[in-house]
């Protein structure tokens, strides 16, 4: 049995073309009822759900207060005008809307699907096992983000006198999503730590709180800390050097256009690892 | 017949002290049982260390920035200078560490999975059960998670000394009023389980608007004028702002003394604004199954 994957313990899959040209939508249609089932539980709870909007608005609100007050004091934050630190601030908010639709689940994976032994019910069903993960709730917040974080950018993107040409509004959407695989690769990276050891420190609150330092322009940090959130923990192309594609200058350009090729790098290890990781499961027992 | 009617005068004031001395007996053991649980989480603070450090680092560098960037000639940015910055930012988010606790949520899980049913009938009154175990963390807190957060961030980013020794005697006070009034908002806002249920999305709300409003993010100094004469109305200056701006030596004499008392005023009021709010909450308890 070790030598298949954790998804495919049971039967071999009917391999035929047409199962395999099906599998996709009936898998989309699983993800469809689960989704329709969180929406069911959530709304149980309808005025938590409003003061849950509400406290994202106030956070988004709380950002641009300190911004603008920030601002107030001088006329440029080392080189960087108003309009481009919100440009930045706004796109960021994108790929983070993107990964919280999906990626809640993946905070408190350790705890729920391996020390409470759930990721037993995920592996017996024909799905993808890190699909069943992360479809199982969803953050509707993220839809908020993506709402805002679009009015920030146009906003800020007006003030600022830009203008789209037709490769710009093509590849804003692409760096958007791969600035959202990075979101998972990392926290998924992390999250399938708990494959080898029980994650009892909590390894994700402070890569999650890096969060909020890497919406400002990267030339404001300290070499160091340039090239940790470069090359180490890739925050830096989850809202930096993508945005600074539309607003910053040359310099950032070609870095811009790697953001894809980040996302899906850091993705792609992380679910290397995922998968190395679930083939290790053995349950809690009992 | 009361058993009052056969006491000796002269007794009571014996009788009443015990009763008191047994009573704080009992808070005490709670606040201790509190101290030794979070000792068993021990591990779980270890990365605490660490998103405080990231908290202190970014902040420091956009300050830095920011105070890189004034205009020319100009040596304060909102009254403080570079160094005061710093120091402000370091004690703030070193404060948080401390004051912080999870009364509210803590309070809400009771109301929802039923549990303060058994909390009711017990001879004990709740929110002095629930202040008394926020001392145990904080106790804890104290030794094992901002002290360890200290000796990380104060030699990467440098904390300036106040103007006068006596001022550190006086922050500690101050931060340590900081804690009760902290603790006795987050009790208000776990009684609200009572009516809403589910609190995570007020409790998320909270901790946002809390961030910006004690003074953690920007000094209220960076705001105009009105902004900052609203903030001495409410409560929340008193859990940062305050004792960081006493550690700064921004408030002397007879400014520091008031500042205190209204700590202290506000630590005091909110206790009591929680014993209302809870013995108005306590009719609204509807427990699921029997």
């Amino acid at each position: 049995m070790h030598d298949r994957s954790g998804d495919n313990i049971l039967p071999r899959r009917d391999t035929s073309w047409g199962r395999r040209l099906r599998e996709p939508r009936r898998q989309g249609a699983i993800i469809a009822a689960y989704f329709a089932q969180f929406l069911k539980s959530r709304m149980s709870y309808r005025v938590d759900f409003v003061i849950d909007l509400t406290a994202n608005l106030f956070s988004l609100g709380v950002q641009l207060t300190v911004l603008t007050v920030l601002f107030g004091k001088i006329d440029a934050l080392r080189g960087w005008s108003y309009e481009q630190v919100l440009f930045i601030y706004g796109f960021s908010l994108l790929p983070l809307g993107l990964f919280n639709l999906v990626g809640v689940n993946l905070y408190n994976f350790s705890e729920q699907y391996i020390i409470e032994g759930n990721f037993d019910r995920v592996l017996l069903r024909p799905v993808n096992s890190l699909a069943q993960v992360m479809f199982s709730s969803f953050g509707i917040n993220g839809l908020n983000e993506l709402v805002l974080g679009s009015a920030v950018m146009i906003y800020a993107g007006g003030r600022y006198g830009l203008s789209f040409s037709a490769v710009d509004i093509m590849l804003l959407p692409v760096f958007a999503v791969s600035a959202a695989l990075i979101f998972a690769g990392v926290f998924l990276g992390l999250t399938s730590v708990s494959f080898w050891f029980e994650d009892r420190m909590g390894l994700a609150p402070p890569v999650y709180n890096v969060i909020r330092f890497s919406r400002y322009p990267l030339t404001i940090f300290h070499p160091l800390v340039r090239a940790l959130l470069t090359f180490v923990l890739p925050f830096a192309w989850v809202a930096f050097y993508p945005a600074a594609w539309f607003i910053g200058g040359e310099e950032f350009r070609l870095l811009a256009l790697l953001t894809p090729l980040v996302g899906i790098l850091t993705f792609t290890l992380a679910y290397v690892v995922w998968t190395r990781g679930s083939r290790r499961y053995t349950s809690t027992g009992s | 017949m009361p058993e009052t009617a056969i006491t000796v005068p002269g007794n009571e004031f014996e009788r009443w002290r015990r009763g008191g001395a047994a009573t704080a007996g009992l808070y005490v053991s709670f606040a201790r049982l509190a101290f030794l649980k979070f000792l068993a989480y021990r591990l779980r603070y270890y990365t605490g260390v660490v998103s405080y450090t990231v908290f202190v680092a970014g902040n420091y560098y956009l300050f830095t920035a920011l105070f890189a960037s004034r205009p020319a000639g100009e040596e304060l940015i909102g009254g403080l200078t570079l160094a005061q910055m710093i120091s402000y930012v370091i004690l703030s988010w070193v404060g948080r560490s401390f004051t912080f606790n999870n009364i509210d949520r803590t309070l809400a899980q009771q109301v929802v999975q039923g549990e303060i049913a058994l909390q009711l009938i017990k001879p004990f009154h709740v929110q002095t059960v629930m202040l008394s175990e926020a001392l145990g963390e904080a106790l804890f807190r104290l030794l094992m998670f901002t002290a360890p957060i200290l000796l990380v961030v104060v030699p990467l980013f440098g904390l300036s000394s106040p103007p006068d020794p006596a001022l550190y005697g006086w922050t500690v006070l101050s931060f340590a009023l900081a804690f009760l009034v902290n603790a006795q908002l987050n009790f208000l806002v776990g009684c609200l389980a009572f009516y809403l249920k589910n609190i995570i999305g007020v409790i998320r709300a909270k901790m946002v608007i809390m961030e910006f409003l004690t003074g953690v993010l920007v000094p209220f100094t960076f705001f105009p004028a009105w902004f900052q004469s609203a903030m001495e109305w409410l409560p929340f200056q008193a859990i940062s702002y305050v004792p960081v701006t006493v550690y700064l030596g921004l408030r002397t004499g007879h400014d520091l003394i008031i500042s205190l008392i209204v700590q202290a005023a506000w630590a005091l009021g909110l206790f009591v604004l929680g014993r209302l709010l809870w013995s108005v909450s306590v009719k609204h308890v509807t427990l699921q199954g029997g």
